[in-house]
């Protein structure tokens, strides 16, 4: 297994650059990344709708993450990958496909993680905002969300390595990141799957279970140094 | 019937009990008071082995229960034990709760059990209830649901801890009473109160414990009304 | 642009029967590994319960490895993987006996039984200590105290979590196509690449798939609710 590692570190790594696109484990951080960064905006949103007083824009939200969560990550990908070519204009790449993808599927469920947080505040904040004067947008920019996302940041975190675990599904629409990385190289050498698969698998793993435990950590202080807020446990599909 | 002998309890660094000793004879009501974290729920769990400790001994029947070989289920079916927060158990009715020990324990037949089990209930005046969930109970009827519950395996012993503690004022009276008649039907008790008013109605003994160690005891009348027993009156001056 | 919604050329003839031989396969899939991870999540439970260390950390590191590792590379593990570890007559057994459906089983069940052990930890873990004491307190001994108090209660409370995860299973089930199971989404390609209808064709396949999620989703709903208990 050591020769099989040694020998193709860094197709693991980097995918087929120089001699192709950037792929491998570069690659699937790059997009968990840029995917978890860009769905950011959408999430808050989604959130706030979701706890607004106006039934419209609830339960339109509502009913945005209901389908989302309703649905296996590989339809949404299927449906990016065949109708994004259509909205956008051009052909679209699997990296990119899999981010536009990843990015609706996963504001959806971060907006659950930051509409728990939200409400997971004491009632007093919000009567004090309100007794100040403050406004809906000035409150819940500078009181509400600081505290809710700090509160959040340990399902954040979690949020994250399940995007990472996510990204794997890449294959199924050749983009190149980590997995797709490793079914190359079985391809080639087409003796040692086992081998090849566990080296995937065990990179994930280190990978994964190093931010989990980041996670824990960043739970530990915050719940040592805070008002209990409860943090969900979120359990997430792939 | 109990005899706690030089107990000691640490938690960590922190001495719960310190040579506790004395005796509860059979018939006799024992009260403890003092203030909190003054270890008299620590002595009265150490009967049942609900606390473990490090040093002495606590006898219960001329057995010692820290011993080895002793069969502690057994010796608990003997004791019953009323907890400050009920602990009913919710996902079975009031009379549900009564009949576990009956048939699982006592081996007896279901008819048999409820028979048994409503007539405790009804001791403590709640026959009514029997079928209803604990949640829709009233915090006095849970406790006196708690007290049907040890009483129905016939124990030797009662100990209450802090039985009303955790009650609304105006049930506080309910329970005392249903103690107040077994106390009275000549039941071995040791009970931990604040309610000196129960205690001097009710104990042959009361022991004032402060800091893990039962510093004044004597009878009810005595110590609450003579200035023998300095601390304790400061004690009963600050809590009255 | 142009595009006529057209359900028909979809749904009508042997395009119908591929859609419900791939639903048949994914409800078949589901219902397979959620026996597998049921009975293996309460192996895990009760393993997880001797007290003894490396049995504890055995349980740990099953659950640590099948949270972290994606599903997907679980699965190919367990199908490109395994197989060439096992001797030629196995294989050869797999390969004849509906390799793909029994690998993704496995490697589904095992995956979702690390949640489900957790899941049931949790509920065990969430019933006050009191509980326990008050039922050794009558003569109960650990098992006695165990079955007849902690876990009926921990179960009531396990069970929306549970329910989830069998949503999850279900949703899980469409990797199966990535390795040749012909469960809905592979049927789904299969149908797109016959009629090149995209559109409806995925739309047929989302509707069937939402209409047994938000089944499920009203299952947790409702079980949450009837078996709340409140607090005594």
């Amino acid at each position: 297994m050591l020769e099989i590692l040694q020998n193709n570190w860094l197709l693991f790594l980097v995918g087929q650059y120089p001699h192709g696109p950037i792929g491998g484990l570069t690659m699937t951080l790059f997009m968990a990344l840029t995917a978890l960064a860009l769905c950011f905006p959408f999430a808050i949103c989604l959130a706030l709708a979701r706890l607004s007083p106006y039934r419209w824009l609830r339960l339109s939200a509502t009913a945005i993450v209901h389908t989302v969560r309703g649905l296996p990550l590989i339809m949404f990908i299927f449906w990016t990958y065949f109708f994004s070519p259509l909205i956008i204009g051009r052909a679209v790449g699997g990296v990119e496909t899999l981010i536009i993808a990843l990015v609706v599927y996963e504001a959806a469920y971060l907006s659950e993680i930051i509409r728990a947080g939200i409400q997971g505040l004491p009632k007093g904040q919000f009567e004090a905002a309100s007794a100040l004067g403050l406004g809906y947008w000035t409150t819940t920019w500078k009181i509400v969300l600081p505290q809710a996302l700090h509160n959040m940041l340990p399902s954040m975190v979690s949020q994250f390595v399940s995007t990472i675990k996510e990204t794997s599904l890449g294959y199924v629409i050749s983009a190149h990141e980590m997995t797709f990385a490793a079914s190359q190289v079985n391809n080639v050498l087409l003796t040692q799957p086992f081998e090849v698969y566990a080296i995937l698998a065990l990179t994930y793993f280190v990978l994964c279970f190093a931010l989990t435990s980041l996670a824990r950590y960043i739970e530990r202080r915050i719940s040592a140094g805070r008002v209990a807020v409860a943090t969900p446990a979120v359990a997430v599909a792939v | 019937m109990i005899r706690f002998e030089n107990v000691d309890k640490w938690y960590g660094p922190m001495q719960a009990l310190a040579g506790v000793s004395g005796e509860v004879r059979r018939g006799e009501v024992k009260v403890l008071v003092g203030p909190s974290g003054c270890g008299k729920s620590t002595l009265i769990r150490t009967v049942t082995r609900l606390e473990a400790i490090q040093g002495g001994r606590v006898l219960v029947d001329g057995v010692d229960v820290g011993a080895r070989g002793v069969n502690i289920n057994r010796l608990r079916q003997r004791v019953g034990f009323v907890f400050q927060a009920y602990n009913l158990f919710p996902h079975l009715s009031a009379i549900g709760n009564i009949t576990l020990g009956l048939t699982k324990l006592r081996k007896m037949g279901k008819a048999e059990a409820r028979e048994r089990a409503l007539a405790e209930l009804a001791r403590v005046g709640l026959a009514a209830k029997a079928e209803e969930m604990p949640g829709k109970l009233s915090g006095g009827q849970r406790q006196r649901v708690a007290i049907a519950r040890s009483l129905a395996m016939d124990p030797e012993v009662m100990l209450f801890d802090e039985p009303t503690s955790a009650l609304d004022p105006e049930m506080v009276g309910e329970v005392l009473a249903a103690i107040k008649q077994l106390a009275t039907n000549g039941m071995t008790m040791i009970c931990v109160t604040h309610e000196m008013g129960f205690a001097r109605e009710v104990a042959d003994e009361v022991w004032f414990m402060e800091r893990g160690a039962v510093v004044e005891r004597g009878r009810p009348a005595d110590l609450i009304n003579s200035s023998a027993h300095p601390r304790l009156q400061r004690f009963l001056r600050t809590f009255a | 642009m142009g595009y006529i919604f057209d359900l028909r050329g979809v749904l009508s003839g042997q395009y119908f029967d591929w859609f419900m031989i791939g639903l048949a396969v994914t409800i078949a899939l589901t219902c397979a590994a959620w026996c597998l991870a049921m009975t293996m999540g309460i192996i895990l439970t009760l393993i997880r319960m001797i007290p003894f260390r490396p049995f504890e950390w055995f349980v740990a590191l099953y659950v640590e490895y099948h949270r972290n590792v994606p599903l997907l590379v679980q699965i190919f593990v367990w199908y490109f993987g395994v197989p060439s570890l096992l001797p030629r007559p196995a294989r050869q057994w797999i390969n004849g006996h509906h390799g793909e459906f029994l690998l993704a089983t496995i490697a589904l069940g095992l995956a979702a039984a690390a949640y489900v052990a957790e899941d049931i930890r949790s509920g065990i873990r969430s019933i006050p200590k009191a509980q326990n004491e008050a039922a050794r307190s009558i003569g109960l001994g650990y098992l006695g105290a165990m079955g007849y108090v902690v876990l009926p209660q921990a179960i009531r409370i396990a069970v929306p979590p549970l329910i989830n995860q069998t949503l999850l299973l279900f949703k899980n089930t469409s990797l199966a196509m990535a390795i040749g199971v012909g469960e809905l989404t592979y049927r789904t390609r299969e149908v797109e690449s016959y009629t090149f209808k995209t559109f409806e064709a995925f739309a047929v396949a989302t509707a069937i798939y939402l209409a047994i999620s938000f089944g499920i989703m009203a299952c947790g709903a409702y079980a949450g609710r009837r078996l709340k208990l409140e607090n005594a």
